[in-house]
């Protein structure tokens, strides 16, 4: 009798404490917030395969704090402002979430990470380039990519200059990303404004969404500009390409960093996306760091084939680099995550080279190429 | 001058997309008084069929058909899809709550809206599918300064060679006055001996079968679809049967014509951000001085 009862008591003991063993080894979660459906969702797919990519890298080489795994949480905002913001109570809600990526698009980014502030997690953001999110003084957001005024900056730079251009015609698409980055090209311009070098023809937004685009682009056409930038999304880029080939615009076309992918490539059809351009950050082949190569042999191995656009890439090196501050500060605190990730990351191995922020939270030297689709509708560096 | 002409040009393309789609609304709400909500979605669903049909058949089109050919047998394929899911959409979520009276119908089409809608995310998946560009005929045509494509021509002649036929189908025919007669009484219409629901049938294979033929045109135009792109046409095509006088058949294909134009015209010389409001206001002014619309009178005289 009495061995039966230690037997038990044994037993209940066992289960009692069983949990705790299993909370000891249990994994750290970091959540992911993206467009996986909705007109972003073949951006979305690529961060989500990505950021699986480098959790299963740094897992593979025995996860942080001495053995603990990361996990990766998605949850899907939908490419939408209202659904972003539900989708960043859903992440804050979660105990267990200690910091996210989140997210792609700068008008969805922005209430998000209100939520983010509010509820002080640290969130990182991989695809949002509007200068003003940074602007607020926010403790818990940062981002992993540049901005949209170096990247206006970069226009005002080289494309003028490399079409011999005077007249430029800008066109954005009113939503955060695709307003500011114009704006921020405008600006950019002025100096060359003022000195007679250039002007500004054609300065007007189309609607996202919308289908037809034979009217402004008509207006568009009237102005005979030298140059044509278009800052916003491929969806609508491709469809602006067709329909501006059909009536009779001819000046290159120079799309912003969200405008020319594969996808804008299959809409438009080859002959006419060859020979567009666009600024860029470098695509993911073309990185020449070793963590580039390993992790995009990884993503090779179980994708078939690299991402097609550089935003996938800054989601896996904002995952990395909170896995990066968790093991080393040893805590999963979103205070010290987000003091540590401002005042001590710098110039810390990533996949998109150095890693380091600013006081604002912004990602510190990000370069930018001219790219355009060649013959065979593959983007490259343009010559 | 030019630009007037061409925006006329494009206006009419919209215009006629939305005329195809509101005769199906105008069909069935003559006939049933339901405002069919799942009609939209029979647009979105030819225009995917007729992408699948060009993209898994590309090989035998080009080498068959050619492109036009494969225009029109991606039509033809969609058409005779759609009309037979219009069929059984019909019998499944209409027919059985016929008796409950005219709300519940409503409602039963917004859900079959919602069904067929992510039916198509399933199939197709949520990402934008575009039309490939290789089988899309694409020749520009420049008359001075006026640049269209020849593309934008077939649709138009095409448009209004399925308005024709539909017109005289309705106007000219007996079957036609057999749906006249169901849509002015159907009670009366019976006890002449005209079945019900045969005129039924005719008009969920007629409506759908008109509605994935312009999804396809759609689809070859913009070259770009998404499974939510039947809820905006269906709510400018709805508009569009409005402001033609809804139940009467030319008011909804002049509608889609005036609507389409107007939005146009509005984008071109009000602003292109203002153009819905634009075009809303003309529908409220016509409202207040036609209620019935503008090819109202038929209906008025019903009642």
């Amino acid at each position: 009798m009495k061995i039966t009862k230690y037997v038990v008591m044994v037993g209940i003991l066992l289960c009692v404490f069983m949990p705790f063993n299993v909370m000891a080894a249990k994994p750290v979660v970091i959540g992911l917030q993206g467009p996986i459906t909705g007109p972003w969702a073949y951006e979305g797919q690529m961060a989500k395969q990505s950021c699986e990519i480098a959790a299963q890298l740094i897992n593979q080489k025995g996860g942080i704090l001495g053995g603990r795994m990361i996990e990766v949480r998605v949850v899907d905002d939908a490419g939408e402002p209202k659904t972003g913001a539900l989708a960043a109570q859903k992440l804050v809600g979660q105990k267990d979430v200690v910091a996210s990526v989140s997210t792609y698009g700068s008008s969805v980014c922005e209430p998000a990470s209100n939520i983010y502030e509010k509820y002080k997690k640290v969130n990182i953001g991989y695809g949002v380039t509007a200068v003003r999110l940074t602007q607020r003084n926010f403790k818990y957001f940062f981002r992993t990519c540049g901005r949209d005024d170096s990247q206006g900056k970069f226009f005002a730079d080289a494309v003028p200059a490399k079409f011999s251009a005077k007249k430029i015609a800008i066109m954005h698409d009113n939503t955060a990303f695709g307003k500011g980055l114009a704006e921020d090209t405008k600006r950019a311009l002025k100096s060359m404004i003022d000195a007679g070098k250039v002007q500004i023809v054609y300065y007007d937004a189309i609607t996202p969404g919308e289908k037809d685009f034979h009217v402004p682009l008509t207006n568009l056409r009237e102005t005979k500009p030298d140059v044509w930038y278009f800052t916003g999304y491929y969806a609508e880029a491709a469809l602006l390409i067709s329909q501006a080939r059909d009536i009779g615009i001819t000046c290159p076309f120079v799309g912003g960093n969200a405008a020319i992918n594969d996808e804008f490539v299959k809409i438009a059809g080859l002959n006419i996306a060859k020979g567009c351009y666009m600024t860029n950050e470098p695509l993911p082949g073309d990185l020449p760091y070793p963590e580039a190569k390993e992790f995009l042999k990884a993503y090779k191995d179980k994708y078939g084939e690299i991402p097609s656009s550089p935003w996938p890439i800054y989601a896996a090196d904002a995952l990395n680099i909170i896995a990066y501050a968790v093991d080393k500060t040893g805590s999963t605190k979103s205070s010290v995550l987000a003091n540590y990730l401002r005042d001590k990351v710098n110039g810390v191995p990533g996949i998109t080279g150095p890693i380091g922020f600013t006081k604002l939270g912004d990602r510190e030297g990000v370069p930018f190429y001219l790219y355009v689709v060649n013959d065979e509708g593959k983007i490259v560096i343009s010559q | 001058m030019e630009v007037f002409l061409e925006q006329l040009i494009n206006g009419l393309t919209i215009g006629s997309f939305y005329a195809l789609i509101a005769l199906g609304y105008s069909m069935v709400y003559g006939i049933l008084k339901l405002i069919n909500f799942a009609h939209g979605d029979f647009f979105a669903l030819g225009s995917y069929i007729g992408y699948t049909v060009l993209v898994f058949g590309s090989a035998f089109i080009t080498s068959h058909f050619g492109l036009w050919g494969g225009m029109i047998a991606a039509m033809l394929v969609a058409a005779f899809c759609v009309a037979f899911v219009g069929v059984v959409v019909e019998r499944a979520a209409y027919r059985p709550i016929y008796p409950a009276g005219r709300l519940p119908a409503v409602v039963s089409a917004l859900g079959a809206s919602i069904f067929i809608q992510n039916t198509i995310m399933v199939i197709w998946g949520p990402r934008y599918q575009a039309y490939p560009a290789s089988l899309i005929p694409n020749i520009h045509i420049q008359l001075g300064n006026i640049h269209i494509t020849l593309l934008q021509i077939v649709i138009l002649v095409l448009s209004f060679f399925l308005l024709g036929i539909l017109y005289w189908v309705i106007q000219k025919t007996t079957f036609g006055a057999a749906i006249r007669a169901t849509a002015l009484d159907k009670d009366t219409a019976s006890l002449m001996g005209i079945n019900f629901n045969r005129v039924i049938f005719f008009i969920f294979t007629l409506g759908p079968a008109l509605g994935a033929m312009t999804g396809v045109m759609v689809g070859m135009y913009y070259r770009q679809i998404s499974f939510t792109m039947g809820w905006n046409y269906g709510l400018k095509a709805f508009t569009a049967t409005i402001l033609g006088g809804i139940g009467n058949l030319p008011g909804a294909m002049f509608g889609g014509l005036i609507l389409g134009v107007l939005e146009m015209f509005g984008a071109a010389y009000i602003s292109a951000a203002w153009k819905d409001v634009f075009v809303f206001l003309i529908l409220i002014l016509v409202l207040i001085f036609r209620p019935t619309g503008l090819f109202g009178e038929k209906v008025a005289e019903k009642v």
